[in-house]
């Protein structure tokens, strides 16, 4: 439900542009927010209920090319909730406290799993570096 | 520029003009700068001397100004920050004094090509990123070379990365100032990382950082 706070042991996926992949290495600016952002938009997996996680990033590849144009080089990176919460509380200067927020969409693109990490600012290089540090997986955004 | 044209001219931006390819933010960007216009041109008169000639000249302007009744549109910008652009790349690799300027330039080329990719009506990169950024390889060019992406903003983030706990990152924003990340080893207690994070115009970056240690793990 809208505003559910997802549990720390599950998992999110970040959309990450060609543009924020050079060499196929996936860089903090793929999770800096853009000026008109409230929060960084991600996908939880656990809400897909699927049986694997290839089978989780197959359903995200389909909602994402329904959404937008998705590019050869961009990639998807997979976080724990708990791990990116806890990186930035203890290592961040302000000791920021993000929240990862169910936040489903229904309007042009069914995309139920939709959510977002908040408390994020515009200005917020640091963090995005800790973010990049907690990147567990990655995977092609599309096949 | 006519050389900068011509160097690009079969390699450079592999996509649809966006004056050929309509969007629905143009029409209201040439309104914002019609309203501009027109709304700058009676404080100008205002405040401009009276001499007969400057007269002459305002009257020229204010009298030819409506019958060009779409000076401006915002594929028109585009197309004119994408050959400011083209220029400061063709700049970056033919006259930075790096032995990695032709890598460089290909890089900028990259990723300018896949943010048109995704949105042919972006800018690319930010022109005024771009001037910073070549400004400040222009000035330090015993550096390594570095991963550069861009941010949501299309603006240039370039990093530097030794071993498994060496960071440095810097945001080139558009006016001149530049966003820094350094992430590095405590000296008294290695198993631990500082962190700091700040702002400085590019001109005095180098300065702004070198206490840290970080010119001697990224420069060469």
């Amino acid at each position: 439900m809208k505003g559910d706070k997802i549990p720390d042991q599950h998992h999110i996926a970040r959309f990450c542009r060609p543009m924020q992949v050079p060499d196929g290495q996936i860089q903090a600016t793929a999770f800096m927010l853009r000026k008109d952002e409230e929060c960084l938009s991600v996908n939880w997996l656990e809400f897909l209920n699927r049986s694997s996680r290839e089978s989780e990033i197959a359903e995200l590849r389909k909602i994402y090319s329904a959404k937008f144009n998705v590019g050869a080089r961009a990639k998807l990176a997979v976080l724990n909730v708990g791990e990116v919460r806890e990186k930035v509380l203890t290592e961040s200067p302000d000791r920021r406290n993000l929240e990862v927020l169910h936040d489903p969409q229904y309007k042009e693109v069914y995309d139920p799993s939709h959510s977002g990490i908040y408390n994020l600012k515009q200005d917020d290089e640091l963090i995005a570096e800790l973010i990049l540090e907690t990147v567990r997986e990655t995977y092609p955004a599309r096949k | 520029m006519l050389e900068v044209s011509t160097a690009y001219s079969d390699k450079f931006i592999d996509y649809q003009s966006p004056r050929r390819q309509p969007h629905p933010g143009a029409s209201d960007l040439k309104n914002i700068i019609s309203q501009h216009f027109l709304l700058s041109v009676p404080m100008h008169i205002r405040s401009s001397p009276t001499s007969a000639v400057n007269q002459e000249d305002r009257d020229v302007f204010i009298s030819k100004w409506p019958e060009k009744k779409d000076p401006f549109t915002q594929a028109d910008l585009l197309d004119s920050e994408e050959d400011q652009v083209q220029g400061l790349i063709f700049r970056i690799r033919t006259s930075i004094s790096v032995p990695y300027r032709e890598s460089l330039a290909n890089k900028l080329v990259t990723l300018f090509n896949d943010a048109k990719e995704e949105d042919s009506a972006s800018l690319g990169i930010a022109v005024g990123t771009l001037r910073n950024f070549y400004n400040f390889f222009q000035f330090h060019t015993n550096l390594k070379c570095p991963t550069i992406s861009l941010t949501p903003e299309y603006n240039i983030y370039a990093s530097w990365r030794a071993g498994q706990n060496r960071v440095f990152s810097v945001h080139f924003l558009p006016n001149g100032d530049a966003r820094f990340v350094i992430f590095k080893p405590n000296d008294k207690h290695p198993e631990r990382q500082f962190r700091i994070a700040g702002t400085a115009t590019t001109d005095i970056l180098k300065e702004t950082v070198v206490p840290f240690g970080v010119w001697n793990w990224i420069s060469e």
